[in-house]
Formats: C-alpha cells, structure tokens, sequence
C-alpha cells in the first residue's frame, strides 16, 4: 500500500468536508450547541429539580439516600455520567456516518468516482484514506466537544459546590470508546454504500446505529445497566471485535463498481 | 505490466460481455488499438462508455480478456498509471480548487508537486484557462470544467487515453486545440475516442470502428459512412444576391428556400452532387456565399447504414 496515495485521499476528502461551511456547520454546530446548553440545563436540573427528581426515581443511586440529605454533587455526578454521557456518545456516530456517506456516496452522487478510479490508486489505498478522512476529523471533533462538555460541567459544579466532578475514570473510558464506535459506523456505511444510489440514505441507514447508545441512560436510570468502568471495558473490547467485524467485511464487500 | 517491446497493441479486448443485471451492455466485444487515434462511433445506448469503462479498469467484464500495456487494468492499478480518462462528466471536486483538484489526481499518478505545479501552468495555459487556477470547481462554466477535466488526464502523459465525447461542452476554439493536442500525441499514445458525432470522426481521422446495440458492428472508412449518410441529405446553398429561375433551369431536385431566391435547398445522392451542382452555379454566374448542410446523425448512418 503506497502511504501517499493514502494520505493524498484522505487530505482531499478533510479539505472538501471542510472546504464549505454548508457541509461542516451543521455536522459541527450541533455538537457543539449541545455541549454547551446540555451541561447548563444540568446544573439547572441540580440546582432546582434534583431532590423532587431523584425521590421520584427510586432506582438513582442517590435517591438510596435519606431525602433531606439528597447529595446534589453526587445527582449532577449520576446524570453527567449516565444521561449526558451517552448522548454525547452519539456524536462520533452521527459525524462519522455524515462524512463516510459523503464521502463514498458523495463520490458517486458527485460523479467524481469514474475520474477517481481510473487512476493506479488501489482498493486497500481508497479504502483507508477515506477511512482516515472519517475517522480524524470525527475524533478531534469528539474529543473538542467532550472538552468542552466536561469543562463547563467543571465550571458549574465548582462555582455551585466547590467540586470538580469530571473527568473520572468511566468518562475517560467513555471518550476512549468514541473512536470505536466512530469505526464501526464507518464500515456500516462502506458496506451500505455499496448498495445505495446517494449520501442521503446511506446517511439515513446508518443513523440507526445511534439507536442502542440513545437507549443507554434510560438502561441506567432503570437499572438495567450499570455505567461503570468494568461496562466500559467490555464495551470498548466488544467495539474493537464489532470494528474489526464490520471494517473486515466492508474491505471485502467493497467494490470499485458500486462507487460508479 | 510487460515491456513496451512485447506488446503488440495498447489495448487489446476480446470476447468481452459485460451485463447489467438483465441488461447485456457489451457483448463479444473485441478489438485492438494501437497507438494512433482510435475512434469508436456509436449511438446513445451503444455501449460505447461501458466500453471505455472496462478498458479503463473500472467495470470488470463478466466474460472475456483486456489487456492495457500488457496488463489486465481491473486487478493491475500499477498500470492505470499509464491510462487516462475523460468522460463526458468532467470529474472534478466542485469544493476544490483548480489547482487542488490536480494535485490531488497528479499525485495519485506519482508526480512530485514540482512537476504537477509546472505541467498543470503549462496545459492550463495552452486551453486558455490558467486564470481560473486559484478558483473553486462550482463557480466556473461547464465548459472551463471539461478544459481542467482534459488538463487532469494530460497531466500524467499518459500512454493510453481514453475520450468519451471530450469536445461536448467546448467551446470551438477549445475544442480544436484539444483536437490538434491529440494529433500531436498520436504518435506516442494509444488514443480512443468514442463519439457520436460524425463530424469528430471527420475533424479526427482515426481508424473508425462502429459499435451497435453493445456490439462492434465492423470497421469502415469515413468516406464509406458519407456513401451511407449523404442519399437523402438536404444541402442549403446561400447566394449574394437572389438567382433567377434561368440560372436553376434543368437543374434537378432543387427547392427555392425563398420569395427572393436568395438561397436554395437540394437532396444529394452523395458528395459527387454537390460538387457538380455548386460547379454549375458557378458557371452560370451564381456568387455563392455560403454552402451548408445539417451534419449527419450516428443514427443516419445507422439506420441506413451499412459498413465496410
């Protein structure tokens, strides 16, 4: 594999994506909206619903404790975590697949793959520099909101009670599975891709990979799921087999033909 | 891919069949070309870009063998290093600029930065579009994308081009120096160039096969495919000044286009007619100005068409 021709996709791809601001804005202006009013909505839940929640919610670890001593750090702890966290988790999915599609489907919705093939680049080589044009522009965003996310989160709870909840070992664990999951939507897009005429359904189809993670903090408030570090750990390792799984059968249901 | 000194033709495609689910878009399709210009003159649905498509090593044909520069171009991307294509879609990123868009695809054939910085100032200028360098793809004329789409497979000098309609959105000027830019590489390059026009066949003067419904249905001549097209073609002579029915006197199959005999119509049999025609204007007295006729169709030639 000639590491050029990888590296000369890849740059060509991260420049059109962000070439446009029609393209790049909304994939980053949600994200980022939601990394700043979700945490502020947080400490506002704390600070006035909290102890009328979590009484309400027998199952919170915090509502355990007696309700006149209701811990507001440990309630703001809980939900940063378990609620916010994986809503969070959405994003590397949700940007991945918009690029990916574009990036494949784009290719042939654009008519540029003819153009694009003809040249000596090979499968392998196309294969993983849009790979790489996916999977770097969605961890750096990932990791930029997560920042942010957990910062503002920081900044509240220390102004209101003189902690900083994050970061813990579970959220680190949790930024450390975005790649991941970034990874494995990524491959379900090669593989739909193939299959579909343009960027708007293999972006659609692919969306519904948000689905299991959309229903992580109502599995934690129920109890169903513990969001703790062990979760993490098995999570990323079952990631890492799904990953190699799904990037294994996209390189080989690949096809030049289904990008033309 | 095999030295140059054991390869007997550039392209080499037999037997091919390639189908699109029920569809059969080749079938038995086999010919060679070498260097010099090619062309393959066909009607909407022929084939012809299916054709280009699997040379190119982008379809893989379900039956049969390519060979491009000794190497099957599917399975062998070294040697697409060597081929070109331009396609009726001009290929380029809409959000790149120029200059980006052939940087991107020169490096993919292996040149430096250097050598695509100066190979792409010189093709951009010789087509008259260096000013747009620096300009996006989506702000400029389709016709300045097909020029930057021709100087992106130039860039690479390449040993096999392959044309599917390259002057359909040129402008004459353009599309002329493109013409004179593959005469001049015909001796160094294996250039097929499918078309539809019988004009390009005219203006190119290539080897001529014909492709039908998916099949070649032979190779001809250019002066076979007149004999085939001209029974039947309108030709509009314009005068100076109006002529009298005197001068039209005896003077079979002729229409007066107008109330004052400025310009006539007349069917020809073939080319002999209108040279024998114009001649006799001429010695009665007549000053032509213009001579035209409406270019013949592929279908024209198709549909009564035969070829040898």
């Amino acid at each position: 594999m000639d590491s050029r021709n990888v590296f000369a996709v890849a740059a060509k791809d991260i420049k059109e994506t962000f070439s446009s601001i029609s393209i790049y804005g909304p994939m980053m202006g949600i994200p980022l909206f939601f990394s700043i009013v979700l945490p502020i909505l947080t400490i506002y839940v704390t600070m006035y619903a909290a102890p009328s929640i979590a009484v309400k919610l027998a199952l919170l670890p915090v509502a355990n404790l007696p309700a006149n001593t209701l811990n507001k750090v440990s309630f703001m702890s809980f939900f940063s975590l378990n609620v916010l966290g994986p809503i969070f988790l959405t994003i590397p999915i949700l940007t991945a697949t918009v690029i990916a599609a574009d990036s494949f489907s784009g290719e042939k919705e654009r008519k540029t793959s003819e153009a694009l093939l003809s040249t000596p680049i090979s499968k392998s080589e196309l294969l993983t520099g849009k790979i790489l044009a996916s999977l770097i522009p969605t961890i750096l965003l990932t990791v930029g909101v997560f920042a942010i996310y957990g910062s503002i989160i920081d900044i509240l709870s220390h102004g209101s009670f003189g902690v900083y909840i994050l970061p813990n070992a579970e959220w680190l664990l949790m930024l450390a599975s975005s790649p991941f999951f970034a990874a494995a939507a990524i491959g379900v897009v090669v593989i739909i891709s193939a299959h579909v005429r343009g960027v708007k359904e293999a972006q659609q189809i692919s969306s519904l990979l948000v689905l299991p993670v959309i229903l992580l903090p109502f599995a934690a408030i129920t109890g169903f799921a513990d969001i703790n570090v062990s979760f993490f750990k098995y999570l990323i390792l079952a990631l890492v087999l799904i990953d190699i799984a799904v990037i294994a059968l996209s390189i080989k249901s690949f096809r030049k033909e289904a990008i033309l | 891919m095999r030295p140059r000194a054991m390869i007997m033709a550039e392209i080499e495609v037999k037997n091919i069949v390639k189908r699109f689910g029920k569809v059969t878009a080749l079938y038995k399709v086999s010919m060679k070309a070498g260097r010099g210009i090619n062309m393959v003159l066909g009607p909407n649905g022929a084939g012809k870009s299916t054709l280009l498509r699997c040379i190119a090593g982008l379809y893989k044909p379900d039956e049969g063998s390519i060979s491009v520069l000794g190497s099957n171009p599917y399975y062998d991307d070294a040697v697409r290093k060597g081929v070109s294509l331009i396609s009726d879609n001009y290929g380029l990123y809409d959000y790149l600029s120029v200059l980006d868009n052939l940087k991107f695809f020169g490096r993919l054939y292996g040149l430096s930065d250097s050598e695509i910085g100066s190979h792409a100032a010189r093709l951009l200028k010789e087509f008259d579009a260096y000013e747009y360098a620096g300009r996006k793809v989506y702000t400029l004329s389709r016709g300045t994308k097909q020029k930057v789409a021709i100087c992106r497979a130039m860039l690479s000098s390449p040993e096999v081009m392959l044309l599917d309609e390259p002057t359909a959105f040129l402008d004459a000027a353009s599309a002329e120096e493109l013409r004179g830019m593959l005469r001049r590489m015909a001796s160094t390059t294996a250039i097929i160039y499918v078309t539809q026009k019988i004009d390009e066949i005219e203006r190119m003067q290539g080897s001529i096969t014909v492709l039908r419904k998916g099949r070649i249905a032979g190779s001809t001549s250019l002066e076979n495919i007149y004999k085939s097209v001209f029974p039947g073609m309108t030709v509009r002579v314009k005068f100076a000044k109006p002529v009298s029915q005197e001068l039209l006197s005896g003077m079979k199959g002729i229409r007066v286009d107008s109330a004052n005999a400025q310009s006539i119509s007349m069917k020809v049999k073939s080319y002999k007619d209108i040279n024998s025609t114009l001649k006799l204007l001429i010695d009665r007295g007549a000053a032509i100005i213009s001579v035209s006729y409406e270019e013949p169709t592929v279908e024209d030639f198709m549909n009564g068409g035969r070829i040898g």
